[in-house]
């Protein structure tokens, strides 16, 4: 008979097997980083993770850790509310009107490819040194993910939901309420879901716009005083955010499209 | 005997033509109000072009449809349409996509609560009503269908092989409890389906089609007693005799 170590084995193995990766990474960072040259280069691990609890009570630069994250979320939060609602309302009209679609579909597949990065500049001239310039460049790390996904969900409804409604006697305002807009959601969802990792990646481009605080200013301030442990907790607070962040919008989605994860009986 | 029911749906010289294609050819008939007339044909025959005309889905090259000596008006005739593929509402539950038509046709809500408790009833849903359709085997999804289209009372009921997917049993099934909310409802019921035994255990008449371009080869009474008997002599015999009109090999 399996003991009862072994079956716990066997249940956590893979959260196991993740903590021993873990485990191993940081054990050879820090052998690395304290007993060879690469030391000069990579602060070791230890230390990394020491000043990013330590920043949660002593402030870097003026604020403590909250604050910084607090004030990238804050960024981040506006540039992606914008960001749903123009990018949900840009990408419906593209998938539901093929005037719509001949006109604006062009324009939007020549700026998508636009790295958020290289709109710096023009967004410093339009919109100065202070937030907005930074929500814009946010904005534009959310936008396109969002559009392009609601405009697959509304052109990827199915036919015979339509016809069936349509069959029923659905005007086409009834239609795109209670058909194309429902079926749309689980992949307004997916977008929502990449657009709110890339806004929050995205940040760290948006405070290299003049700023005194935020997780991306804490990497770019690093960067020019050559503090390399500032930048890897810098780093390591947009991953952690980062990861939050995903997993927050996956619950969501869990919980607004309950009927796309059902089990069968 | 003639049939002395009135005229519920006229066709008139349907014609689908797809560019060079010519899908339906000339094809003229009524339907009786509360007949329940099946139309089969060989595969590929242009059956569901020939529905999807008659509903407007694609607009006929030729030719005029009436119900109720009117010009076809979805909004202003009911008529439920029942595919092939499920047409259930994904993000609706079961007891919400009975709701669905209703609401859509602006039912006030009491009316319609205690229509959906009716047809959850009658299709044997009750139990499931909350459940989501990935949750649904297939006869339950076309049951939730069923119950749909019948609780918004409609005057014609079109069917495209609606158990086309299902297998032998739960076809028959659902194809006596069709019968029974077509008695109960006094529904007009088009059906089509290219399975012949089916259409002789349902229709009250058989339209036989011909293959492309689609023109009706002719038209079968079928007045065999109901509960029919599919081993019957005279089951098997009008059986045997639509297979005989539509063998194309």
């Amino acid at each position: 008979m399996e003991s009862k170590t072994s079956r716990f084995m066997r249940k956590n193995m893979a959260a196991f097997m993740t903590i021993v990766a873990f485990m191993s990474l940081l054990l050879v960072w820090e052998l690395v980083a304290r007993f060879t040259n690469a030391g000069m280069f990579l602060p070791p691990a230890s230390e990394i993770i020491s000043k990013f609890v330590e920043s949660f009570t002593v402030p870097i630069g003026k604020h403590r850790m909250l604050v910084h994250i607090g004030v990238s979320l804050y960024r981040v939060g506006v540039a992606f509310i914008f960001a749903t609602i123009a990018g949900i309302f840009l990408g419906v009209s593209m998938g539901y009107s093929k005037t719509v679609e001949a006109i604006i579909k062009p324009i939007f597949e020549f700026i998508r490819p636009i790295p958020p990065l290289a709109w710096i500049p023009m967004s410093i001239l339009w919109f100065g040194l202070g937030d907005q310039s930074k929500f814009f460049i946010i904005f534009l790390g959310c936008f396109c993910f969002i559009t392009v996904n609601t405009y697959d969900g509304t052109k990827n409804v199915d036919h015979v939901l339509l016809g069936a409604a349509r069959m029923l006697g659905a005007s086409e305002r009834q239609v795109f309420f209670r058909v194309v807009l429902p079926s749309s959601i689980p992949y307004i969802f997916a977008g929502l879901q990449i657009a709110i990792t890339a806004g929050w990646s995205a940040v760290v481009g948006a405070e290299m716009v003049r700023s005194d605080e935020g997780v991306g200013w804490l990497i770019v301030m690093g960067m020019t005083n050559g503090n390399t442990v500032q930048i890897m907790v810098g780093m390591l607070a947009i991953g952690i955010v980062g990861y939050i962040l995903a997993t927050a919008m996956a619950k969501l989605e869990g919980r607004l499209c309950i009927w796309n994860q059902q089990q069968g009986i | 005997m003639e049939d002395k029911r009135e005229i519920k749906v006229k066709v008139m010289n349907l014609t689908k033509q797809f560019d060079e294609l010519l899908v339906l050819d000339d094809i003229s008939f009524d339907v009786k109000k509360g007949e329940f007339l099946c139309i089969v044909g060989p595969t590929g025959c242009g059956k569901t072009t020939f529905l999807n005309s008659l509903t407007k889905l694609y607009q006929p090259t030729k030719g005029e449809i009436l119900i109720n000596n009117e010009p076809v008006d979805l909004k202003k005739h009911s008529i439920a349409y029942i595919f092939q593929e499920y047409s259930t509402m994904p993000w609706l539950t079961v007891e919400e996509n009975i709701r669905f038509g209703l609401s859509i046709k602006h039912m006030p809500k009491e009316l319609a609560d205690q229509k959906v408790e009716e047809y959850l009833e009658v299709v044997g849903l009750t139990k499931y009503r909350k459940y989501y359709p990935d949750q649904l085997s297939a006869s339950m999804l076309q049951r939730v269908v069923i119950a749909r289209a019948f609780a918004t009372e409609p005057e014609l009921l079109l069917m495209d092989e609606p158990y086309g997917q299902l297998d032998i049993e739960l076809r028959f099934k659902l194809e006596d409890e069709l019968l029974n909310l077509w008695k109960r409802n006094g529904t007009t019921v088009i059906f089509i389906t290219h399975n012949i035994e089916e259409a002789v255990y349902l229709g009250e008449r058989i339209l036989v089609l011909t293959n492309k371009p689609t023109k009706i080869k002719t038209e079968i009474k079928n007045d065999l007693p109901r509960p029919r008997d599919i081993v019957s002599e005279d089951f098997v015999n009008l059986r045997n005799e639509v297979t005989d009109l539509i063998k194309w090999w």
